[in-house]
Order: structure tokens, then C-alpha cells, then sequence
């Protein structure tokens, strides 16, 4: 099992220990990433401003891992949502693809999608590697743990790129995912609710009353941690919570892992294997909680 | 209460009416001909005139267009006799709210003033809304049916049929409906005859001329059941009534199309001069929709027909009330060209896409205002933060700078090193030409 490494702009610079315990699970799982070197930005910033410059740029991407003849993994739910959508576009419109190629300046045929196909890391685990192989793996049980699923907007949708993968309106991957770490999902109210990461350098106040809103309902449901797998919505969950608990007068100390922490955990890693320190809200009460 | 002007020639309608409104509060007074009603109106500020068609002198019609043309905001209502429904009509496309064939009850008359009285009231509350600058409720008509303004609507279709129903206004200004009695399949309706009644939670019977002429050939059997569908969806479930045509050429020019309506009422708002407060009908650009329609993305922005449920599903929207999806598109489909992407509003969207899932019309919103900030751009327009993260892309190939730095902190880790592919993306931007858009200034 070989795949193309795409790891985007905010991975390696914000959220090394995403891509840390993603190697690590990978390696594992005896999946093999291959970084994709001389890959640029996925496209998405672009995309609301200048739709040509969006589609050569994440075409320029589609390409380096075609010739390397390797279906693409991504870390990003973004990267993910607009390289399977530019991936699919040109590979169904031919005249787009000539005047992408020709713009680019490249000579060589590219077929896109009929050749490589874009997916998030997550649905590798789920759809590739499998939930009976992972299970086989397991030399941990997190069974004290209560774990909250953020699927985040972009991994699912817009759901007509993805091929009927799981349900937009009900997902269910993530928590299946979550269970076969032994660890228990709890569902909580506005479950489907985006981060609010899409507006944060247009208006803070809405992103974060967004994240609050989450954050507050997943602290009702009861759950220690939350779990997600896109680092923008970490960015909102982690990374910022101490601003949200302090702008709306709240305490959450809710522990947000990326998956492939938390399956990590499972497969038997250590926290430094799994990034743990780099993790803004402390997981070490998660840690106690599983000694015990 | 409300001030009203009864006009005839007869002096005994002229009784009967007032005998019938002054003990519901209102301030009645009568003229006998269109010459004294003149006179009236430029003593006293009425809200309604309640006027006869046929007249000698200045006559039903030529009082409506005068009254129309110096007082807009004076509510006309007109009396007809069964032979002069075609004028009736005609009067409803001038401006007439509604009319009244003669023999009429009391109750007929209290119904249709009830009626006026209400949609005044609605507008006055509609306008004294601080927020509300821009859409005031008759511009989410759809503009793709022909309407007897203020009254009913009629959709054309595919097989040659046409669809009719009851538009917005008359919806509100009935309030709650609690029962609607429709014609049999197999009668034949005439255009400006009655066609339904419907009944208020008062109980007050209000009357729905039919919109076209024609056999009925098929009712709306779920608004017997539940007659407040007409309510909550006027224009899609709450249809009335399928009716095949007899004369759908010459009747549909007594009608106003869509489009031509909304600017209809724009322009009502010009002379009343509330326009500053509202926006200029020559500052709008129909092609506007044709030019998102055009964008990748956009295509599909014609076909909405202002659900909300966008606008429902939005969590941007749930915090911020500026930015409303169903009301981007109306503005965008009137025309509101500069208004839009002037906007702060249009970089509010979080691209959770749910407005996208969840659109019965297949109307991809996300896209769709992608489409809009894509045009806005090109104006120049750009938000500031988005513009950074261009000429960071541009310089950098990615959003976080990578540096030496950085690059120890991840050997440390075991990570590979990552190299910044300085010049792709700036190459792309000269390429595609947003280079020069980058350097344009609004």
C-alpha cells in the first residue's frame, strides 16, 4: 500500500504532531507515504479570488504524484476537498484539461483522475487498510476513554466528489474508527457544525463563536476528548481554545487530538512517538485516566 | 383606525359603504364624482379610496392613474360591475389593490379593506426595520411567473398547463389560513372572476380572482387538509389550481411578468421617494446573474427560487445576521451588482458547505459566492487578508513560510526537511493573469 504524501502548507509548520503520528500509524500499518517533493499550496485560498490560478495551481500537484504513478494522501480535509474536486473536474473535461496543461506549459498527457485518485488519511485507514486489519493491530485498549468525532466540513464535503463516501448529514467513519481503539464515541448536539476556521482572517468573532458553540456542546456530552483530523479545525479547537474559554468565560480543558494520536495510543506508541507535547491543551489527564 | 374616501355617483353606495366601515372605527367620507374626489384627496390624507369604474367625467381609471401618479402610497380600491372585469384588471397592473364587483355584501367590502389595511400595515412595519436596507418581502417573488399584482400568481408549463396560485402579498396580508375551498376539476375559471375563497382565522372570506381563464384540470388536494401550506410556501407546495388555457396569449399581456414586477415596485419606492433609503432602479444591472451564471460554479444561481433553506442551514448566519445566503442571491438575481461586491459581507462564508448538501434546486452556494468574490476581485476588490495570502503564496509557494528553523525542529523530530518551491505559484498567477488583477486597486 503506496501512497503520495501531500501534506500542504499548515501541516508541517503548525501541526507536526498530526504528521508525526501519522507517520508513525502509517508505518504501522504497513501503509508507505511517499513525500511528494516540489508540491506547493493545495489551491484552496485562491479559489474564492481567482478560480484559473486555483485550478493550475492544485493541477500542478494532481500531476507530480501522477508521475509518480501514486494515489494521493492527504492530511488536509481542504487539500483533500479540492484536490479530489479539481482532480475529478479535469478529469471529465477534456478542453479544461488541454487548457490547464497548455497553460502550465507542459507538453506530456496527464489523465487525471482516471489514473491517480485523491483521498484523506483517514479514509485510507477506513476503506484501504480496514477496520478488521487496524483491530488486529491493537495492543492497547482505550476503553476508559470517551472520545467526541469532529468530522470537520471538507472530508465530506461537497459530498457528489466523493463517491457516496459515508453520509455528509450522518457520518460515521470517524466514530466506527474511534471505536476500534477500544475508546467509546460520544455523539453530542450540532455534531455537523464547521469549525468556523473559513472566516477566521475575515472575522474572528464568528469563527469563534462557532468553535465555542462545538466546544460547549461536546463538554455537555460529556466526553474527554475530542478527536478530529483536519488541521484547520484544530487550529480552532486546540490550538485557540484558551482565547475562546477566556473570550466567553468558559472552561473546557478538552483534550483534542488528531486520530492517528489517538490510534497511536492504541497501537501501542509512546507520546513522544505521537507528538503529544505539541498538543496546546494537555493530554496528560487523558494519559492518567487510561493508567488507571 | 383608517381614513377613507368612498367614490360613486350614486349616493346610495356611497351610504351603504360608509354604513358599513364607520363602526369598525373608520373615518368614512364620500364624493360623488372624480372631480370632488380630486378635491378631497388634496384636502385630507386618506390611506384607501374605494372608487366606482364607471363614472361620468373623470372616471374610475382616470382617478386611479391620477391618484396613482401624485399619492402612491393611497391604496385604490375599485368597484366594478360583472361587465367591466377586463377594466378591473387592467386597473390591478395600474396599481389598483383590488377591486369589488357590484352587487357586493358587507361583508365582500369589510373582507377587501381588512385586506389593504393590513398589507399598509405590514409595509409601514417592513420599512420602520432598521436592518432591512436593502429586500423588502415583495422582492422574494420569483421572477419566472406572471402575476395579477398583489393578488395571484400563474406559472407556465412545460405541457402547454399553467399553474396558479397566490402570491405573497395577499398570503400576508390574509394572515392565517384556515380553510381554502377551491373550484371542481372540470369547471372552467375566468381571468379577473372569482376562482377560490379563502378563509381567515377571523373568519373573514376573502375572494381570489383566478389569473387566467380555463378548464380546471387538477386541485390542490393537500391545502383542504392543510390550508396553511398556502401560508408557508406560497409559490411551490401551496399551488392552487392546474388550469389548461383558453386564451393564454392575450390574457398573460393583462398580467406583469416577474421580472418586469420586482422593478415595478422599485420604481413604486422611487416615487415615493423612499429610494435613498432603498436603492435606485437604474443602479441596477440585470446582468449581473448572467455574468455569475457564467463563472465556474455559478451556473445554477438562476434556478433558485428563495427557499432559504441556505440561509436556515448557514452557522455563520446564526452569528451574524449580515450575511444571509437567500438574500445574496436575491440581490445578486435584482441586480445589485455594486452592493455585492462592494460588500463586507460576501467574505463571511466558512465553505462549510451546507447550504451546498442542502439545496433543493441543486444551487451550489458556496461556489456560487465564490463565483461573486471571483467578479469582485477582478473589480479589485479583494479582502485584505485574502490578498496576503496571495502575495504569501506568491512568494512562498505555501501560507507558512518554511525556514531553516523550522526545518531543525523537524529533523529533530525524525521529519524530512521541506523545500519551499519558491517560483510555482507566482509563475501560475502570471500565467493566469491574476498577477495584473493583484496589482488592480477598486
Amino acid at each position: 500500500m503506496e501512497y503520495a504524501l501531500f501534506l500542504g502548507c499548515t501541516v508541517p509548520a503548525r501541526a507536526r504532531n498530526y504528521e508525526l503520528s501519522t507517520r508513525r500509524v502509517a508505518e504501522a500499518l504497513g501503509i508507505r507515504l511517499v513525500d511528494l517533493d516540489g508540491s506547493v499550496c493545495c489551491g484552496f485560498p485562491i479559489k474564492s479570488v481567482h478560480y484559473e490560478s486555483f485550478l493550475l495551481t492544485a493541477a500542478r500537484n494532481l500531476i507530480l504524484a501522477e508521475e509518480k504513478g501514486l494515489d494521493i494522501c492527504a492530511l488536509c480535509s481542504a487539500c483533500t476537498s479540492v484536490l479530489t474536486e479539481v482532480n475529478k473536474e479535469l478529469g471529465e473535461n477534456e478542453e479544461l484539461r488541454k487548457k490547464v496543461l497548455r497553460k502550465l506549459g507542459i507538453r506530456k498527457k496527464f489523465r487525471f483522475s482516471n489514473s491517480i485518485r485523491v483521498k484523506h488519511f483517514a479514509r485510507i485507514l477506513y476503506e484501504d487498510v480496514g477496520i478488521d486489519k487496524i483491530k488486529s493491530k491493537i495492543q492497547k485498549d482505550l476503553e476508559p476513554l470517551k472520545i467526541s468525532a469532529h468530522y470537520g466540513c471538507h472530508y465530506l464535503k461537497p459530498s457528489d466528489i466523493y463517491d457516496n463516501f459515508d453520509n455528509a448529514e450522518h457520518p460515521k467513519s470517524l466514530d466506527e474508527l474511534i471505536e476500534t481503539t477500544g475508546a467509546v464515541p460520544v455523539d453530542y448536539e450540532n455534531k455537523n457544525l464547521c469549525c468556523g476556521a473559513g472566516t477566521l482572517a475575515m472575522d474572528e468573532n464568528i469563527s469563534f463563536s462557532m468553535a465555542n458553540k462545538k466546544l460547549r456542546s461536546i463538554k455537555d456530552a460529556g466526553a474527554d476528548a475530542i478527536s478530529l483530523i483536519c488541521p484547520f479545525c484544530s487550529v480552532m479547537y486546540d490550538n485557540n481554545q484558551p482565547t475562546i474559554e477566556s473570550k466567553f468565560s468558559e472552561e473546557y480543558n478538552l483534550p483534542v487530538l488528531y486520530y492517528p494520536q489517538l490510534l497511536g495510543l492504541a497501537l501501542g506508541m509512546n507520546k513522544k512517538e505521537l507528538g503529544f507535547n505539541m498538543n496546546r491543551v494537555k493530554v496528560a489527564p487523558l494519559l492518567e485516566k487510561l493508567k488507571q | 383606525m383608517a381614513s377613507i374616501l368612498i367614490v360613486d355617483d350614486e349616493s346610495v353606495v356611497c351610504k351603504s359603504c360608509e354604513k358599513i366601515l364607520k363602526p369598525k372605527g373608520h373615518e368614512v367620507d364620500s364624493a360623488l364624482s372624480g372631480q370632488e374626489a380630486l378635491g378631497e384627496i388634496e384636502k385630507k390624507r386618506y390611506d384607501v379610496v374605494i372608487t366606482d369604474l364607471k363614472m361620468p367625467g373623470i372616471d374610475g381609471m382616470k382617478l386611479l392613474n391620477i391618484v396613482k401618479e401624485k399619492y402612491e402610497e393611497v391604496d385604490v380600491i375599485m368597484i366594478t360591475g360583472y361587465a367591466s372585469i377586463d377594466t378591473a384588471v387592467e386597473a390591478m397592473k395600474l396599481g389598483a389593490f383590488d377591486y369589488i364587483p357590484k352587487p357586493f355584501t358587507p361583508e365582500e367590502l369589510r373582507s377587501v379593506t381588512v385586506r389593504a389595511l393590513e398589507r399598509r400595515r405590514l409595509l409601514k412595519e417592513e420599512r420602520e426595520k432598521a436592518s432591512r436596507t436593502y429586500v423588502r418581502f415583495e422582492y422574494t417573488m420569483p421572477d419566472n411567473l406572471y402575476y395579477l399584482p398583489e393578488h395571484a400568481w400563474v406559472k407556465l408549463e412545460e405541457d402547454g398547463n399553467v399553474t396558479a396560485g397566490v402570491d405573497d402579498v395577499f398570503q400576508k396580508s390574509v394572515g392565517e389560513i384556515i380553510n381554502v375551498k377551491l373550484p371542481d376539476v372540470g369547471n372552467e375559471v375566468e381571468q379577473g372572476n372569482l376562482c377560490v375563497e379563502i378563509e381567515d382565522s377571523s373568519r373573514r372570506i376573502h375572494k381570489l380572482w383566478s389569473p387566467i381563464s380555463g378548464e380546471v384540470i387538477e386541485i390542490n388536494h393537500k391545502l383542504t387538509e392543510n390550508p396553511s401550506i398556502v401560508n408557508n410556501d406560497p409559490y411551490e407546495a401551496g399551488w392552487i389550481m392546474r388550469v389548461a388555457p383558453s386564451q393564454l396569449e392575450s390574457e398573460l399581456k393583462n398580467l406583469i411578468y416577474g421580472e418586469a414586477l420586482i422593478k415595478w415596485w422599485l420604481k413604486r419606492e422611487v416615487i415615493e421617494k423612499r429610494d435613498d433609503k432603498y436603492l435606485q432602479v437604474s443602479a441596477l444591472d440585470p446582468k449581473f446573474k448572467h455574468e455569475i451564471a457564467k463563472q465556474p460554479g455559478g451556473e445554477n444561481i438562476k434556478v433558485c427560487f428563495g427557499c432559504g433553506i441556505c440561509t436556515a442551514s448557514c452557522p455563520v448566519r446564526e452569528i451574524d445576521e449580515t450575511y444571509n445566503p437567500r438574500k445574496i442571491i436575491r440581490m445578486a438575481l435584482l441586480g445589485m451588482r455594486d452592493a455585492v461586491l462592494k460588500s463586507d459581507f460576501i467574505w463571511l462564508c466558512s465553505t462549510c458547505y451546507t447550504c451546498t448538501e442542502r439545496c433543493p434546486q441543486g444551487v451550489r452556494f458556496t461556489d456560487v459566492i465564490n463565483a461573486i468574490k471571483n467578479i469582485a476581485a477582478e473589480e479589485g476588490y479583494i479582502h485584505p487578508a485574502l490578498r496576503m495570502q496571495a502575495e504569501l503564496l506568491e512568494k512562498e509557494g505555501r501560507l507558512y513560510e518554511i525556514g531553516d528553523f523550522d526545518n531543525k525542529k523537524r529533523e529533530k523530530l525524525g521529519l524530512p526537511r521541506v523545500h519551499s518551491e519558491k517560483n510555482v505559484i507566482s509563475e501560475i498567477f502570471k500565467v493566469s493573469g491574476f498577477k495584473e488583477i493583484m496589482e488592480k486597486k477598486a
